[in-house]
């Protein structure tokens, strides 16, 4: 059976209200009552929402624009730090805070693209590799703002002010509602973006970068755009992160952690559909909860099913249920139309 | 200019054993165009399997055993470092099976996979050796310090960098004297007209893998004294040899050669100034040079830019 891709699961228009969203929705307004219903626990909830926000984001440059980065824990740990020094340095205020890290990593992360945007394929992915190293690096080594490897700890999390509305977000299931709020908002923006003609542009730079190119695109401006917009949503999901973990290490800045994004969002099947990552990080906290409780080399079965996965079915989880789908005559019709190869 | 003489000597010896690690790295790049993330996985194997081997684990307390921990640790050494690299180079021919799969799909196939088993074997050796750091005993004559011009110099480092220009000069010779090296390198300029020609190109890519691997576990073997050994030590050794094999150019034996040694020399140079900083040194000589020149110091085009 041929590969398929991103553009052969056909997108439903830009309306957001398409059953999987639905599905999306309703499982993110019942998860502070079903994890704990099956034994889990309410932080998970946070996690997960957190890794989805990096995902769904660094989804839009790994899947759409097709530009392989292995650097993008550093745009994650960036933000958790600038979320941290803003409340310790300046004010400790939720909303100062959210902006300093997305602000924060959308500096770092059009400085960044900058400097690799004019590169493909593996040079591109080296270059992320090396900057998402000097970051960490950095990290560890500035001992007087990070707080070295130990990092920043203590930091608060500030009440939630809107207008008259005012609570505390201390405990966690209400920092899992504000979490599930804003990765509900991302959900539905990016949801928008990739159906929009932009996200057409983005598929269009994957399958034939030099053609896009022909046709009067500024591919540089583009692949450019992309890689900042993802590292500016890592950057709100590292702020939420050092909300939730009450301090920022440079741990999640390490390459190991860069992989590991990109493993999920594989697994999950970023590359052939837009849920993709959402199931690939859902499994991934599963499988480390619940392998993670039976034996303590957990890693050692995700990764050899990780292993398995990329040598049998390498569009992932959501490549599996488009067959599946297919196969029962659910899914929606095919294309007629010949299609592109992919260069 | 003096006092930089010891941090020059040992930049060099850094140089020449990241050169050691990175030609396996660029053979597997250039032959088969994957990138093999696993390749510091190789390295860690090749090591672990030298340290069982010298320190008798395999055969436990048998009489065997006793008789193993007789022998002069000289011997022992000897064998451990023909051992080591064997046995990674078995993993790796088992890579290669694993592999083939992805081969004729994008490149990021290759690479997930080599990173998805590079966790498995970091894992392996958790559970096989735990998670502490050792060490690999090194024979008495080539460990302690000798003093020369009022500094001093560890011996081991002097063996090290001896062993790895021998082995830099082997590998050189096998690809360019041997008619198997003119095969490899066929294979990695064209390999449609190799199999073409009648050769069995799934076998050449076999025992490439496994040769590539085996010289991570040799410089696994040979660094280990130096380093220590840890599980994760893979994927910190993984990182210099990718920025060198980039630096040098894909594919390129001179160009890692070359590459590893303004590697290890920056950040032996660093370490006089600024010890702490010193690994940075190797992610900035890589944006200056990549800026400058795209394709890294004597590269050509390769598959693995589309």
């Amino acid at each position: 059976m041929p590969m398929i891709t991103l553009s052969d699961i056909p997108a439903r228009g830009g309306s957001p209200f398409t059953p999987a969203m639905g599905v999306f929705l309703l499982a993110l307004s019942t998860a502070p009552f079903s994890l704990p219903a099956v034994g889990l626990y309410q932080y998970l909830g946070i996690e997960v929402a957190i890794w989805l926000i990096v995902a769904l984001g660094f989804n839009l440059l790994f899947g759409y624009i097709g530009l392989h980065s292995f650097g993008h824990g550093a745009y994650l740990g960036i933000g958790a730090y600038a979320f941290g020094l803003f409340q310790q340095e300046i004010a400790v205020s939720l909303w100062g805070g959210l902006l300093a890290a997305i602000s924060a990593a959308t500096i770092a992360g059009g400085i960044v693209a900058a400097f690799i945007s004019h590169r493909r394929g593996i040079y591109y992915a080296l270059m992320t590799i090396a900057f998402g190293q000097i970051f960490w690096f950095c990290a560890i080594k500035l001992h007087g703002v990070t707080g070295g490897e130990d990092g920043l700890l203590g930091i608060p999390r500030p009440d939630f002010v809107l207008g008259p509305i005012r609570f505390s977000l201390a405990d966690n299931t209400s920092l899992y509602w504000f979490s599930a709020v804003l990765l509900a908002l991302v959900a539905i923006g990016l949801w928008r973006l990739v159906n929009a003609p932009f996200g057409r542009v983005l598929q269009a730079i994957r399958q034939n970068e030099t053609r896009a190119r022909f046709v009067g695109y500024d591919v540089w401006r583009i692949k450019w755009l992309t890689f900042t917009l993802s590292a500016a949503f890592a950057g709100l999901a590292g702020g939420l992160f050092s909300m939730a973990q009450e301090s920022a290490y440079p741990d999640v800045m390490s390459l190991h952690q860069s992989g590991l994004i990109v493993m999920m969002i594989l697994v999950g099947g970023g590359l052939v559909s837009f849920w993709g990552p959402v199931l690939g990080v859902i499994l991934y906290f599963v499988a480390r909860d619940v392998i993670g409780g039976i034996t303590e080399t957990w890693l050692l079965w995700f990764g050899l099913m990780f292993v398995i996965m990329v040598m049998s079915r390498p569009e992932g989880i959501a490549g599996l249920i488009h067959v599946a789908r297919t196969r029962l005559g659910h899914a929606p019709a095919g294309r007629s139309a010949p299609k592109p190869t992919e260069v | 200019m003096f006092e930089l003489v010891p941090h020059i000597i040992n930049g060099l010896t850094l140089g020449l054993l990241f050169a050691l690690i990175a030609l396996g790295f660029t053979l597997i790049v250039g032959v088969m165009e994957v990138i093999n993330l696993a390749h510091g996985a190789m390295f860690a194997l090749g090591a672990y399997f030298a340290m069982t081997t010298i320190g008798g684990g395999w055969f436990g307390g048998t009489e065997f055993g006793q008789w193993w921990l007789t022998l002069p640790i000289g011997t022992r050494y000897a064998i451990g470092v023909i051992v080591g690299p064997l046995m990674a180079a078995g993993a790796g021919m088992i890579l290669e099976l694993c592999l083939r799969p992805t081969y004729g799909k994008a490149p990021l196939y290759g690479l997930l996979l080599t990173f998805g088993a590079a966790l498995v074997i970091e894992e392996i050796i958790r559970l096989s050796w735990g998670t502490g750091e050792q060490s690999l005993p090194v024979p008495q004559a080539i460990n302690g310090a000798f003093f020369m011009g009022g500094l001093i110099f560890s011996k081991y480092k002097f063996f090290a960098a001896g062993f790895a220009i021998i082995a830099i000069f082997g590998v050189w010779a096998f690809l360019e004297k041997t008619p198997y090296g003119a095969i490899i390198k066929a294979g990695a300029h064209d390999s449609e007209m190799v199999r073409a020609l009648g050769y069995d190109l799934s076998k050449l890519r076999l025992l490439v893998f496994g040769f590539g691997a085996a010289l991570a576990g040799l410089a696994g073997t040979v660094m280990a004294p130096i380093w220590g050994l840890r599980p994760h030590i893979g994927i910190d050794v993984i990182i210099p040899a990718f920025l060198i094999i980039v630096v040098g150019g894909v594919g390129s034996f001179w160009g890692a050669v070359i590459a590893a040694v303004l590697v290890g020399l920056s950040v032996g140079i660093t370490g006089a100034y600024a010890p702490a900083w010193s690994m940075l040194s190797m992610y900035l000589l890589l944006i200056a040079i990549v800026g400058f020149r795209a394709r890294g110091l004597l590269g050509r085009k390769s598959a693995l830019e589309n």
